[in-house]
């Protein structure tokens, strides 16, 4: 996997290039604003970035912007943002147009290394690593508009572990169900959430973004 | 009783050749001239614009010039408190600024209503009158000086006999005064007696008529209505307002490039750490797990230092057991050798305490930063009064500014939130004072 990291805080910029170097991934760069991001990306087309939301010179959200462009510009690089804090509308801007190749987890998640190094790698196979964080606060930003009032518990559960970008098999070894049981859960969330059953299975991603977008559900 | 009298008269003939004395004829000169000019461009402005407002089609300049005289009424009046404050050392608060609208009729408004100008307009009215009387006291001083120089001047240009010169004429400038004519040296000490009496009297009519118009420009060009009070506080809560969002911020922003940070790369740390310990099937590598250790140790550590300093920056631990103390902690921290001397009665209230704590260690740093100073002195002490007064002085450049955006405006902001005040007083080359007021009780 070929990675760029933008990260400011240089101890944390050092600590995960060598963690990613240690499992034999390249890091192509390690640059400390947006837009040697961009540039970096530019240059290097990697498979994923990993990006830190707050970064100099206003140390707001110029990470989050940069994302922004690089999933415009370069679909085919994964982006994973990492930061101190969750922000509802940060994941609602990022997910926006998709959440294949997205993440966005706490940097609190590095410390369980292989499932940091697995999310990374989901990400950069345009996959989906939602911080189990994200998902419980767009939850409960979402059963205050009362849209995921009419789900079971279980589904809610589910459909927090799709939203973290697990597969069925993953969601039931998490949950120690049969794939069966977790199959039934996901058709009951869709009908539920009001999604037809239709040849494809973007679906599991439109359940998600049906909240995270902050769109009202169905 | 001989000596009380002795001690009235010494003071009386001594007021003419006091330091005093001249600032006092200073000020009659230039604060009389001040209002005699003050008085006419009012008048002449206010009438003007009142004349033509009051005509149909004039209406809007009229009001136009009001607003201008009303506008020139404020810097008239910022004049007048900065001559007293020079020449007299008596300082009057200035009102409250201007607060200006948006949109040209809400300005317009908004002057009409400006209080403390038309506050100004008053005191221009009544302040003619007493020009005039600073104008006498000054003519006074000045015809009996010359009076007094009569006997010198004749010996230097009238000592030649024979010649067929008019008589000097000496002039007392009193109503039951007048000229007399001298024709003779013996005859000018009349003169130069009469001249003596003036110059005293002059000095002691300055200091009446300055001592009314000093309570003319307090009572008229301070702050002193309940509106202005409420805008005062106004204003100064939203300073307060600002000040704690902008301290939150701050605290927010060091913890998340500080013990957050260091806390995160610790965890990261261990957690390759524990990797290296797992997977290498009871063949772990040592050297590297010692490093990943070390490193989060250090940031461990670092991140304990992190919140400790975050910590005393929020609540300084050592401020519990009184001001003295925490000043006395900050001396020995100071780059700079500083010393403390403290005398503070009743304790004031924790959140002065507070403020007076930054602000010490904020000069502190100032004069650390800009000074070039070889020695910083703080006093603290308390006034019957119910005053801590704060100063922080040092030996150093000076030239230190309150101005816009710098930490001594900021200071000054937080200050007053509390209805505190700070002084500054650095002049180009040192030395620096800054002294800070503050009520015991917020």
């Amino acid at each position: 996997m070929r990675v760029v990291i933008a990260e400011d805080a240089a101890l944390l910029r050092e600590g995960l290039t060598r963690l990613l170097e240690d499992r034999g991934h390249t890091v192509c760069a390690a640059v400390t604003d947006g837009g040697g991001l961009l540039a970096a990306v530019a240059e290097h087309q990697p498979d994923v970035a990993v990006v830190d939301i707050r970064m100099p010179p206003t140390h707001t959200d110029e990470g989050l912007r940069a994302a922004l462009v690089l999933r415009q510009d370069f679909p085919g690089t994964g982006v994973l943002m990492f930061s101190q804090y969750i922000e509802t509308s940060y994941s609602a801007q990022l997910l926006e147009g998709g959440a294949a190749g997205v993440g966005y987890l706490l940097k609190d998640r590095v410390a369980n290394v292989a499932e940091f190094a697995a999310a990374l790698q989901r990400v950069a196979e345009g996959g989906t690593a939602l911080d189990p964080e994200v998902v419980s606060q767009l939850f409960r930003a979402s059963r205050q508009r009362g849209g995921l009032a009419t789900l079971t518990p279980r589904e809610r559960q589910v459909l927090a572990l799709m939203a973290e970008g697990r597969s069925n098999a993953g969601i039931a070894a998490e949950l120690v169900v049969s794939g069966g049981a977790v199959e039934k859960h996901v058709a009951s969330i869709f009908t539920k959430l009001g999604l037809p059953p239709g040849g494809s299975d973007n679906r599991r991603v439109l359940a998600v973004l049906r909240y995270l977008g902050g769109k009202p559900l169905a | 009783m001989d000596e009380t009298i002795q001690r009235v008269a010494e003071t009386v003939l001594r007021a003419p050749l006091t330091r005093r004395n001249v600032h006092e004829l200073m000020y009659c000169g230039f604060g009389g001239l001040a209002g005699v000019a003050g008085f006419w461009v009012t008048v002449v402005l206010l009438l003007s614009g009142l004349t033509i407002s009051a005509s149909v089609i004039g209406t809007v300049f009229g009001l136009v010039i009001i607003t201008l005289a009303l506008r020139f009424s404020r810097r008239l009046g910022s004049l007048h408190r900065r001559l007293l404050r020079r020449l007299l050392g008596h300082q009057v608060e200035a009102p409250p600024r201007f607060q200006p609208g948006t949109g040209i009729l809400n300005r317009v408004d908004r002057r009409l209503r400006d209080r403390a100008a038309w506050r100004v307009v008053w005191y221009s009215l009544i302040k003619l009158p007493v020009s005039a009387v600073q104008f006498y006291a000054v003519t006074l001083t000045a015809f009996g000086l010359v009076n007094m120089a009569y006997p010198a001047i004749w010996l230097l240009f009238r000592n030649h006999s024979g010649d067929n010169l008019s008589p000097l004429v000496a002039v007392i400038p009193v109503p039951f005064g007048g000229n007399f004519q001298i024709s003779s040296w013996p005859g000018t000490f009349p003169a130069a007696l009469a001249g003596a009496v003036c110059v005293v009297a002059a000095a002691w009519l300055a200091r009446g008529i300055n001592a009314g118009d000093r309570r003319l420009v307090r009572g008229l060009l301070g702050p002193s209505s309940l509106t202005e009070r409420v805008s005062e506080l106004e204003r100064t809560r939203a300073l307060a307002v600002d000040d704690s969002a902008a301290a939150l911020r701050r605290v927010e922003r060091d913890l998340h490039d500080g013990a957050q940070m260091r806390l995160a790369a610790l965890a990261m740390n261990l957690g390759m750490a524990r990797e290296k310990l797992g997977t290498d099937d009871g063949q772990p590598d040592n050297a590297t797990v010692r490093e990943l250790l070390d490193a989060a140790h250090r940031n461990a550590v670092d991140a304990l230092a992190d919140l400790r300093d975050l910590a005393r920056g929020i609540h300084p631990p050592v401020l519990d057991s009184g001001l003295a103390s925490a000043l006395a902690t900050l001396a020995t921290s100071s780059a700079i050798p500083a010393t403390v001397s403290a005398d503070v009665g009743t304790r004031p209230a924790p959140a002065i305490e507070t403020i007076a704590y930054f602000c010490a260690a904020e000069l502190i740093a100032n004069a650390t930063k800009h000074s070039y100073a070889n020695h910083i002195n703080i006093k603290i002490y308390t006034e019957r009064t119910g005053v801590l007064h704060l100063e922080v002085s040092d030996d150093g450049v000076g030239g230190a500014e309150q101005g816009r955006g710098s930490g001594l405006s900021g200071l000054a902001q937080r200050v007053s939130t509390v209805d505190g005040r700070i002084d500054v007083s650095s002049p180009p080359g040192g030395p620096t004072m800054v002294t800070v007021e503050l009520p015991l009780r917020a």
